[in-house]
């Protein structure tokens, strides 16, 4: 015995299909001349994006360098549509959530996905009349949106890439013609520094570190520097960073004048 | 299209064709073998074709053979007759349900189903999983690892298989203190705990030491607070172990073994931490996991069987 | 039968007519492009509802640049990325296939996702269509693991290690996941198997799935009609028991408020 629900919706079907019938139009040639005028925008689109591929540099490279499995100097990266489950990885950065931001998010919103028409099962399409509908995929556009552009914007600090910005470094903070404090800026590039530190908009912000663009002007004094480097936890107790004793004194010199040179930027 | 002629112009069954097409394959065959085959093929062609012909014009065929009604088309071509059920209801039924030939037809297929799909199963799932040989790599002699500073080191896991079995580790000489006195090495993995991707060392590289051989680079470094990984931001202390960041366990060590002075890589395992530094460190050792997977505490429950690496 | 002599039109139209005829009588496959050609569809559909189509067409650009690629391509570790610089810079009109192939991926999934949108936004996942939307988000796994897998196969930096990071994503599900990876990578590690293993999976295994999904979404669409806009006056379904007061809502037909159940009459 159908219930009544069920019985409404099949009225309603064969109502829509009478209609079709009765005031529809046929499909060749109304609707598939649409169809065909936006495949044909489509194809354009995609051999567009091919030939400026080719003879531009909007699009990125041609092709990277062949896969070497034992690097050491390469930043990895998905697809740009999967920027999103990869910026998700970055939010659940706790260990024991890893596999949540893996597996189990990903999961949950593609058994969502499937299960919409059985979780909305009211009769009504209109828009103004579906608020929970209209709400929940303004969210997930704009979270979609939201993510996709935080992680093509996510930027890791790379050994390689960050000394080719030494120049532009000395340039800003002014300290062109100070060689000590340009050995230290190269040190600074290579020694992860900017794995937590920010520097002149470089650099990882997510693990808590001070930023130390303007480090010089706090005035430390270059003895300081050398004692922090060499023993961070006794100068900051609690402090995690790591002793960089190991690079010996003649460099730490070097860092500790890079640091107290970096004056904040012009 | 034009309906049948209403007299039979086929004669009755006979097999004198079928003797004639014997005669000429013989024929045929005999070209290849031997002349004699191919008289002996001519020969019983003639007599069958004479039969054949004879039956053919003397108009009447075997005289105890029934005529056989010409093909005719039994209804109307098209459109398909409409109606009627698929299967025409006859009374009594000729074909009663036997419960045994349905069973004994799904039986069968489905062993057939089987005897195509597990093999081809097999094939495609079980390599991934048997056959994880190891072999023991060469790294170099222990004059170039000096004591207490990484080596950054690339060699290839399995030379037949070419580039695509390059690795790299972080090998560091850290003084005689291991088992029986033996040389002690931290061998440290390059692939993050997090999701594999390649961690940097946190120093600057001596370029200029570089040693060659073999498949073998070793780049030593200067001096190294840790590594660090460009994915999602994971940081390791100079034994590897977690300081910061999503990384699950510490990085994995590779075993080894020194023979005739020179360094042998064995097999990689999981670490969950180091506690102490260098050549008296301890090494909680787990067995070897992807990354991402716990290998102990709670979350490790999430990963109770690894398959056999 | 005509017993004047047929003008050169008619000779013309029966000369066409006559292999279509021959086809028909023995297939009976005319009659359903005549079918899907000549059916009715809502007077007031729109723009928006162009989508679908132009996801097939942007999967059937993928599917015939793939076939094209996959004759010069060679999946092996070796030569995999001089076989794509071969491609690029020396066959014929290489580049345009390739970065065709490239960009479509993107553009794939770029209108997967907006008919995906479209249609929930039109309420045309529900009754009697949710079948038709299970298969569209199972294809839009599909689609998403075709980029998955196809991203490996240059064989650059980029490829290999947003591969070894997909695969021990999958290493982390529960329970099977390490199995799930170690399949996947052929080995404990990425090796020249996995190579071959993708390529399979994006060329033969992918791709057959995403067909015959792809039939049974048309079969759906086409059997059970597309939806008129929900904005629209004269929707289809409304009919002749419509209210003109209520917005094409008839009195009966439950669109304004939902039929109480029948434990609550």
């Amino acid at each position: 015995m159908a219930s009544d629900r069920l019985v409404e919706r099949r009225r309603v079907f064969q109502q829509y299909k009478a209609d079709v019938k009765e005031r529809g139009k046929p499909f060749y040639p109304y609707a598939m001349w649409h169809d065909t005028l936006m495949s044909f925008v489509v194809v354009g689109v995609i051999i567009g994006c091919a030939v400026v591929w080719k003879y531009t540099s909007l699009l990125g490279k041609l092709y990277d360098k062949p896969a070497d499995p034992g690097t050491i100097n390469f930043v990895p990266r998905p697809d740009w549509y999967f920027y999103f489950l990869f910026y998700l990885l970055r939010i659940f950065k706790w260990p024991n959530s890893v596999f949540l931001g893996t597996i189990g998010i990903p999961t949950i919103c593609l058994l969502l996905l499937i299960a919409i028409p059985f979780l909305d099962v009211r009769f009504e399409r209109r828009l103004l009349r579906r608020p929970v509908a209209v709400v929940a995929a303004c969210l997930v556009v704009v979270s979609m949106g939201v993510l996709t552009y935080k992680g093509a914007t996510a930027k890791e600090a790379l050994g390689s890439e960050l000394i080719a910005q030494v120049p532009h470094w000395a340039a800003k903070q002014g300290f062109t013609n100070n060689p000590q404090a340009i050995a230290g800026a190269k040190l600074f590039a290579v020694s992860g520094c900017l794995n937590c530190h920010t520097y002149l908009g470089s650099g990882g912000h997510n693990l808590g570190a001070p930023e130390l663009t303007a480090e010089g002007a706090k005035n430390k004094g270059i003895d300081f520097q050398v004692r922090h480097l060499t023993c961070p936890s006794c100068v900051n107790p609690g402090s995690p960073m790591p002793s960089f004793a190991g690079l010996g004194p003649a460099r730490l010199n070097q860092l500790a004048h890079f640091l107290e040179a970096s004056k904040g930027g012009k | 299209m034009q309906p049948h002629d209403e007299t039979p112009h086929v004669p009755g069954p006979s097999l004198w064709p079928v003797g004639f097409a014997v005669g000429i394959v013989v024929l045929l065959v005999g070209l290849i073998i031997s002349w004699y085959i191919t008289g002996l093929g001519a020969l019983i062609a003639l007599i069958f074709g004479f039969l054949w012909v004879r039956d053919l014009t003397v108009g009447t065929a075997l005289t105890h053979a029934e005529e056989v009604p010409p093909e005719r088309p039994t209804g109307p071509n098209l459109p398909a007759p409409a109606g009627g059920p698929a299967m025409p209801h006859a009374s009594p039924e000729r074909y009663p349900r036997s419960k045994f030939l349905e069973l004994s037809t799904l039986g069968v297929g489905g062993l057939i189903g089987g005897m195509v799909t597990v093999p081809a199963l097999g094939f495609m799932v079980m390599p991934a999983f048997l056959k994880q040989a190891h072999k023991d790599i060469d790294i170099g002699p222990l004059s170039d690892f000096p004591e207490g500073k990484y080596v950054v080191a690339t060699f290839m896991s399995d030379p037949s298989e070419g580039e695509v079995s390059r690795r790299t580790a972080f090998v560091r000489y850290n003084g005689p203190g291991g088992p029986k006195n033996q040389p002690s090495f931290t061998i440290i993995s390059n692939h993050c705990a997090h999701l594999g991707c390649p961690v940097q060392p946190n120093g600057p590289l001596n370029n200029k030491g570089t040693k060659e051989f073999g498949n073998v680079t070793l780049i030593p470094t200067i001096s190294i607070a840790g590594f660090g990984c460009p994915c999602h931001g994971g940081q390791y202390d100079t034994e590897g172990n977690r300081i910061a960041g999503p990384p699950v366990r510490a990085l994995d060590r590779y075993s080894y073994s020194i023979r005739h002075g020179r360094v042998y890589l064995g097999r990689p395992f999981s670490v969950s931490r180091v506690v102490g530094t260098g050549a008296t460190a301890q090494i909680h050792e787990w067995r070897f996991s992807f990354p991402g997977e716990h290998v102990n505490g709670i979350e490790s429950w999430l990963y109770p069987v690894q398959p056999p690496h | 039968m005509a017993t004047r002599r047929m003008t050169r039109s008619e000779q013309l139209q029966q000369t066409i007519l006559y292999p279509l005829d021959w086809l028909e009588e023995r297939s009976g496959l005319v009659g359903g492009v005549k079918y899907f050609l000549f059916r009715k569809v809502p007077g007031d559909i729109n723009w928006f509802q162009t989508l679908g189509s132009a996801t097939l067409t942007a999967f059937l650009v993928q599917a015939t640049t793939g076939v094209i690629l996959a004759m010069y391509y060679k999946p092996d570790p070796n030569s995999a990325y001089a076989s794509i610089q071969n491609i690029t810079n020396h066959v014929f009109a290489g580049w345009l296939v390739r970065g065709m192939h490239r960009w479509g991926a993107s553009v794939f999934i770029i209108l997967m996702f907006m008919h995906m949108g479209r249609v929930f936004l039109f309420g045309a996942y529900k009754y009697p269509r949710e079948l038709n939307w299970i298969v569209g988000v199972l294809l839009l796994a599909m689609g998403l693991g075709e980029g998955f897998t196809g991203y490996l196969l240059p064989w650059d930096q980029t490829a290999y290690w947003a591969t070894v990071v997909g695969i021990n994503i999958n290493g982390t599900a529960p329970f099977l996941g390490p199995f799930l990876a170690q399949f996947l990578q052929g080995g404990t590690y990425i090796n020249a198997d996995t190579l071959s293993r993708f390529y399979s999976i994006h060329m033969l295994l992918i791709p057959g799935g995403i067909m015959a999904l792809i039939g049974l979404h048309l079969y759906l669409v086409i059997r059970l009609g597309v939806t008129s806009p929900p904005w629209s006056k004269e929707a289809a379904g409304t009919g002749p028991l419509a209210d003109a007061s209520t917005n094409g809502a008839g009195p009966r037909s439950g669109l304004v408020n939902p039929r109480p159940r029948r434990s609550a009459r």
